[in-house]
């Protein structure tokens, strides 16, 4: 019983991670276009998520946001699964993209300018240049997002996600064993959050060209 | 000769603070000119007006007859061929020396891989530092630093050479190697235009000195002019306190 909660939360945070990362770095280039429209989208987005909590956040995905299209579109639903991935990526996604745009503004203009003057376009610098040292910059906060996400995901068993968490909580209910169970649930957390960390440490080893 | 660099009425202002207040130069093919002056006087905003790395506010840039200064022509085609060369050498932190020097070739596809490769190692030879290929900037010296610097711009086979202050960072014992370098690069009819504090350089490696102060060209001239005969009162003060320096 435990063990598909187990899954459900792996399966959901890698989820939300790999989408959370691609949602933060098209946020990132929107915050940083030439135009309006584009950053103050990006804005108004990382705004509402940081400015609300997860678990407000779920409830709006869940029940809320469902309750408005169904007066469009009769017997809409959504599970608690795609709901909260929703919810968790989107959040992941608010906050990595402020990680990207700390790394893009750490690479140094000197690198910017070297890489211009020798007739490489804006994007071709953008690509090749800034965000291989900006993804190495930005390792150590991804890695403590991720940490987040995995363990944020465990606020999703308020709308009725078939995690660790709810397993668990349904469980003790037949069977008032508190102690064995919630001791386990924390074992697993502990362990998913380690292999997270062993991975973070063998790529920054890898990347660590520059010993600064 | 053919003028390699016209440069007429050109400004360059930053919010209210006018740096270059209309600046008129010509370069010919192989010449090497050296620009002095005082700091904040323009000379760095000048040079980086030469390959857009500062847009100018008013007047045409020229280069071999391409007004790099309209904001249409295509400015990354015309960087290819006009070599830069920074104070703080600027190296990719992330690539080592060889992929320093074969990055823009390989990338803008002047040159295959193998060709690049090459061309890095007899550039890298022509430094003095074919021992350092595989090494990180990071592990290298202020002064192989820049000479790779060099090597970098070199690669993609320009037809001018920038150099900004390229020995200011350096310690006093490296600037020797870097300077050597660059002599001889203007022996063999590079044309250079090199904004520097080195006033033994200038004498001995120009054509033409060029002092500037406060945004204008004050005086011009051949080394001999400018470091004995200076007509310019701006001009002596300077060189004095310069060479007293030294």
């Amino acid at each position: 019983m435990l063990m598909v909660g187990l899954k459900n939360t792996i399966l959901i945070s890698l989820l939300a991670i790999l989408i959370g990362l691609f949602v933060g770095l098209i946020t990132c280039f929107l915050g940083r276009s030439r135009f309006v429209v584009p950053r103050a989208i990006a804005a108004a987005y990382v705004w509402c998520i940081r400015g609300t909590p997860m678990i407000v956040q779920a409830f709006l995905v869940f029940f809320a946001f469902p309750q408005v299209i169904q007066m469009f579109v009769s017997g809409f639903k959504i599970d608690p699964f795609t709901a909260g991935l929703i919810t968790l990526s989107l959040n992941a996604g608010a906050y990595m993209s402020e990680i990207f745009r700390g790394g893009i503004a750490a690479v140094s203009i000197g690198q910017i300018e070297a890489a211009r003057s020798l007739g490489l376009s804006q994007m071709r610098t953008m690509l090749k240049i800034v965000l291989p040292q900006a993804f190495k910059i930005c390792i150590p906060s991804l890695v403590n997002q991720f940490i987040i996400t995995v363990k944020d995901s465990s606020i999703l068993s308020v709308i009725g996600l078939a995690d660790i968490v709810n397993q668990a909580k349904v469980y003790v209910g037949s069977t008032y064993q508190f102690f064995p169970t919630y001791i386990t649930v924390a074992a697993y957390y502990l362990v998913m959050i380690s292999v997270l960390m062993v991975i973070s440490k063998l790529i920054e080893k890898k990347l660590n060209y520059e010993k600064k | 000769m053919t003028k390699k660099v016209k440069v007429t009425g050109l400004c360059k202002s930053f919010g209210d603070n006018e740096v270059l207040k209309g600046i008129d130069l010509e370069i010919d093919e192989g010449e090497v000119v050296c620009l002095i002056g005082p700091s904040g006087s323009g000379k760095s905003t000048f040079l980086r007006c030469l390959n857009r790395l500062e847009q100018s506010t008013a007047g045409v840039i020229e280069v071999d007859g391409f007004a790099i200064s309209d904001k249409k022509q295509n400015i990354n085609k015309m960087r290819e061929s006009i070599g830069m060369v920074f104070q703080q050498f600027n190296l990719f932190s992330n690539k080592t020396v060889l992929g320093n020097i074969m990055f823009a070739p390989v990338e803008l596809k002047k040159l295959t891989k193998a060709q690049a490769k090459e061309k890095a190692t007899q550039l890298l030879a022509r430094v003095g530092l074919s021992d350092k290929a595989n090494a990180y900037p990071h592990e290298l010296s202020g002064g192989q630093q820049q000479r790779v610097a060099i090597a970098r711009a070199l690669a993609m086979s320009p037809d001018i050479m920038l150099f900004d202050e390229p020995t200011s960072a350096l310690d006093p014992e490296m600037v020797g190697e870097v300077l050597n370098v660059m002599k001889e690069l203007a022996r063999e009819g590079m044309t250079m235009v090199v904004v520097t504090h080195e006033m033994g350089f200038a004498r001995d490696v120009a054509d033409r000195v060029i002092f500037m102060s406060d945004g204008v060209i004050v005086e011009q001239g051949t080394p001999e002019e400018i470091f004995t005969a200076p007509e310019q009162q701006r001009t002596k003060d300077f060189l004095s306190r310069i060479l007293n320096k030294e």
